[in-house]
């Protein structure tokens, strides 16, 4: 029953996430006073070009085509290890963060190969600049995940979000917000979206994640894109499993299942508003300026578990 | 049983000598194989229970001079042999395409001594044997970088790499003679007696000597500066063995020291140990990221990687002296499963490096590009190691640092601020030594194998013979093994752990990676064959290069360009050393010619190397006054030599 619930929730957020990401469009266009695409845009857009040609440049090898299949499993593996409904996952209890993290580092590190092996110039320098991010958002990201994971004694996420959910709103301590703040931080790098990356530009001159999937078409860029929304829709999940999983079902009665339901798409749908919000308030940081951002990040980890170690005294 | 390896490697290299013996070669190489294998199997057998293996050959010295093999020599001669076994293979194409006969006899015989050196370091049980074979092992690595000719710069670097690794081995030298007044004898089971008992000073000296000596030999910063010298300009197999097996022997000493003899100590040691860790290891990964020939940035990867086992054995000296035994078996398995997974990969990738060269005689990646269609073998194979080194999950490198990961977790449950602060903290450490990692690697493998070629002899590179692509499949397939099924490796390698640092019982985290990753590499595998059906049927096209003829080799990224953002942001590490020349210089703003060169890494050499140097230098012309080359004052300091003795015996005695 476990099992068949881990796979449901997997299924459900790969299959789900591009609907995130097409509300997410949308809230932007609402809040930019523009009409919008519809939410359901996404899965049009995978669907067109899942039947497309597969065009590949003619200096490309094999790994030009390997990169996105890799990307899109290991980011499918990534999200077993997300409890969505109640709390358990696949991965969850099993595997513990540092397999989850590594696990997406997997995908990027062929992601940026991808790029080069187009053999173009923008290829090159998406994977670049690519590099410089994932390799300086790598140490908050973990610096967080560890400062609850000594709070929770447990370096599992379904062990972390069971000590939250032992405890109320108010009753979780400041370590959490300092690890919410550099994991939010984190995320926004991970997922290509502002003030990190624009996802909505092809400008050279500002385009990471863009750059170097320049060269992807067809079933190949369709599988980058999916691999992208289900990022995104991985990282919303996790933060929401660590910091507010309140809601989540402790039985399997319908009744359950259904607010839990309820409340795990309210709290998407707070956070993809959050999101809007953000990309549609900030404006893009310079290049250099990015790894600055993400020293705050690592500053905020290095302090939640400096808090978290002289509070366990 | 285990040590016939020994004799058979004694023998094979004097048949090669022998030009009678040429035809005789292939056999002997395969009698070697077979001891090696029988050496790895016995070996395996052995890890697990405790038995030790004697060998005293004292009748043919004037000293002590016995070897004899427990757990953990047979651990790290398991890790010799099965690095030097596909050397060894790769080397049979390699030594023939690019050394005239009389060389590849000299290669050959340099070679097998080494390796039968290394084996004799970690078969030893007694001091004298131990250094014997150390310095063995030294001259013989020496030699093998002087086959490849002897250039001043070569010569240069050759000196600084010996005197560096004697500086290092007077200090293992005075390691055993600071413990000779304790146990009264160098045999190791003294010294182990000894050990327990040491009086808290000796006890720092013995491990800070220890320290200093197998640091320099393993290449820790800022004792590391022989190791980017050294590595790049020996032979492929030699640099493979260097950087794969020989640093490890240093890191086998280390562990001998500090875990067998000394038991541990106070938590400064693990400090200490960790800190130099955390330092090689994030100034490792930055270094090598700024190079752009393929050798060095791979011995600067080693730095780093050998950062990543000190600060697991560093972690675990912590734990033991806060008496949390169980963790400080996680962390020294962690640190002795990544000294056995650094040796796989890292001597596949200076394989690779070699197959690279064979092919395209360069190894600058700037004048590399597009190998993977060329070398669809090669490129795989250092793919591999590509994946195992950044630490990529189903792939060995992952298992050791999550072990260490984990460790520092484990961290947090001690009662001491200080340990509760800083192991976790060096999880970000490490986390942003891995993000660095994988970003150098993509540059690697991204600009020697992928894309458009950068030069004419990259456009021609072809596929290595047979047995150089057959040793580098062995190292690589090792790498896939541990990396999916860590199980069958942790059993033995815990326990060996659990032994040094008295654990009582197995962590409980080797048993959970080892039941995960399966599965991991089961639904991996699945997805991917799931995934896959929604390829389509591809076709060529040319880029759309706006409007131009078409793209060219010069419009990609290279090595420099593609560092840059990182070397910008860490510009502070560097200290580059600029120079511009504007030609001609009356004319800045139309200039004829200008050229620009860029020194990195040298504030070593003049913040600390320099002054050192010139301190030596003028403590030595001070001393030369004392050599007047006058008979009569030589007599007169014989004469208060002796009356001062015997003053001393008269008063002291």
């Amino acid at each position: 029953m476990t099992i068949a619930l881990g796979v449901l929730q997997v299924v459900l957020l790969v299959i789900g996430a591009p609907l995130l990401r097409g509300i997410v469009g949308r809230l932007k266009a609402v809040l930019q006073r523009r009409r919008g695409a519809p939410i359901w845009r996404p899965y049009a857009d995978i669907w067109k070009l899942l039947h497309k040609e597969d065009l590949v440049p003619p200096s490309a090898s094999g790994v030009f085509g390997l990169a996105p299949l890799l990307l899109l499993v290991t980011s499918i593996l990534a999200t077993a290890f997300v409890p969505l409904l109640t709390n358990s996952a696949l991965l969850g209890s099993a595997g513990d963060f540092i397999l989850m993290v590594y696990l997406l580092a997997f995908g990027r590190f062929f992601l940026a190969l991808g790029g080069i092996d187009g053999g173009s110039a923008f290829g090159g320098m998406g994977a670049s600049r690519e590099a410089l991010v994932s390799s300086l958002a790598e140490a908050p990201l973990l610096l967080g995940l560890v400062a609850v994971a000594i709070q929770a004694s447990s370096a599992s996420i379904v062990g972390m979000t069971q000590w939250a959910l032992e405890r109320n709103f108010f009753n979780i301590s400041a370590v959490h917000l300092l690890a919410f703040l550099a994991l939010g931080i984190v995320a926004l790098a991970e997922t290509g979206r502002m003030p990190v990356d624009n996802p909505a530009t092809h400008l050279e001159l500002t385009m990471i994640h863009e750059g170097m999937v320049l060269e992807y078409s067809g079933p190949n860029l369709a599988l980058i894109e999916w691999a992208s929304a289900i990022k995104l829709g991985f990282m919303v999940g996790l933060l929401i499993a660590l910091f507010a999983p309140w809601g989540m079902a402790t039985t399997l009665s319908p009744a359950a299942l259904g607010l839990a339901v309820v409340a795990m798409l309210a709290k998407m749908f707070a956070l993809a508003a959050a999101l809007a919000v953000i990309e549609s308030g900030i404006a893009k940081l310079r290049m250099y300026a990015v790894p600055d951002f993400l020293g705050v990040a690592a500053a905020f980890g290095t302090l939640a578990v400096i808090f978290t170690a002289l509070m366990k005294r | 049983m285990g040590l016939n390896s020994q004799p058979s490697l004694g023998t094979s290299d004097r048949s090669l000598f022998d030009p009678r013996f040429r035809k005789a070669g292939r056999l002997i190489a395969g009698l070697v194989a077979v001891a090696t294998l029988g050496a790895c199997g016995a070996g395996g057998r052995s890890l697990l229970n405790s038995e030790v293996r004697k060998l005293n050959p004292s009748l043919l010295a004037p000293f002590p001079f016995t070897f004899s093999l427990d757990r953990l020599g047979f651990f790290f001669l398991i890790l010799i042999c099965a690095v030097s076994l596909p050397v060894a293979l790769f080397s049979v194409s390699y030594v023939r395409r690019h050394y005239s006969a009389a060389r590849q006899k000299w290669l050959w015989a340099l070679l097998f001594l080494f390796v039968a050196s290394m084996a004799g370091v970690v078969a030893a049980s007694s001091g004298f044997a131990f250094l014997v074979s150390w310095e063995i092992m030294s001259l013989a690595s020496a030699g093998l970088i002087l086959i490849e000719g002897s250039s001043g710069d070569r010569r240069h670097n050759l000196f600084i790499y010996l005197l560096m690794t004697h500086a290092g081995t007077a200090a293992v030298i005075a390691a055993f003679l600071v413990f000779l007044p304790h146990s009264h004898s160098l045999d190791f089971a003294a010294i182990r007696a000894a050990g327990a008992t040491l009086p808290p000073g000796v006890r720092m000296a013995l491990f800070l000597l220890a320290f200093a000596g197998f640091g320099t030999k393993a290449g820790i910063i800022p004792l590391h500066l022989w190791l980017p010298r050294a590595h790049p300009i020996a032979p492929s197999p030699a640099s493979a063995l260097m950087s794969g097996v020989m640093l490890k022997i240093a890191v086998y000493g280390f562990v001998r020291f500090a875990f067998d003899f000394l038991g541990g100590g106070p938590a400064w040691f693990g400090y200490l140990v960790l800190v130099a860790g955390a330092a090689s290891g994030l100034l490792g990964v930055l270094y090598a990221i700024a190079e752009h020939d393929l050798k060095r940035l791979l011995a600067y990867h080693s730095v780093e990687n050998i950062g990543i086992i000190y600060l697991g054995l560093g972690a675990s000296l912590i734990f033991m002296a806060h008496n949390a035994r169980v963790w400080a078996a996680l962390a020294l398995a962690g640190a002795l499963l990544h000294t056995l997974n650094h040796a796989l990969f890292k001597s596949l990738l200076f394989l690779g490096a070699g197959a690279i060269s064979d092919s395209t005689h360069t190894v600058d990646l700037e004048k590399l590009g597009g190998l993977q269609r060329r070398m669809p073998v090669t490129g795989a194979v250092f793919l591999i190691g590509c994946c195992s080194i950044i630490g990529l999950p189903l792939f060995n490198g992952f298992i050791s640092e999550w072990m260490i990961f984990r460790s520092f977790l484990g961290g947090s449950t001690l009662l001491n601020t200080n340990a509760q602060t800083l192991l976790p903290l060096m999880a970000g450490v490490l986390a942003l030594i891995g993000g660095l990692a994988a970003a150098c690697f993509v540059k690697v493998f991204g600009v020697a194998f992928l894309g458009r070629p950068r030069s004419q002899e990259a456009e021609h590179a072809s596929e290595a013979p047979l047995s150089m692509r057959a040793g580098m499949l062995l190292l690589a397939a090792a790498c896939v093994a541990i990396g999916i099924w860590p199980g069958g490796f942790l059993r033995p390698i815990v326990s060996l752990a659990q032994s040094l640092v008295g654990a009582p019982a197995a962590p409980p985290e080797t048993l959970l990676i080892a039941s995960v990753i399966p599965w991991v590499a089961a639904a991996f595998l699945a997805l991917l064959a799931v995934v896959s059906v929604l390829k389509r049927a591809k076709r060529q096209t040319p880029t759309w290069a706006c409007g131009l003829p078409g793209l060219t080799s010069r419009m990609q990224y290279t090595s420099t360009a593609f560092s840059k953002p990182i070397r910008f942001v860490f510009g502070r590490v560097y200290k580059a050393d600029r120079k511009r020349e504007v030609l001609p210089a009356d004319q800045p703003y139309f200039p004829g010619s200008i050229s620009y060169h860029s020194v990195r890494t040298t504030s070593y050499e003049r913040l600390l190397y320099r002054p050192f140097v010139e301190g030596v230098v003028a403590a030595a012309n001070q001393l030369r006054r004392l050599q007047t080359g006058n008979i009569q004052v030589y007599l007169l300091y014989i004469v208060v030599t002796l009356v001062s003795l015997l003053l001393y015996l008269r008063f002291a005695g």
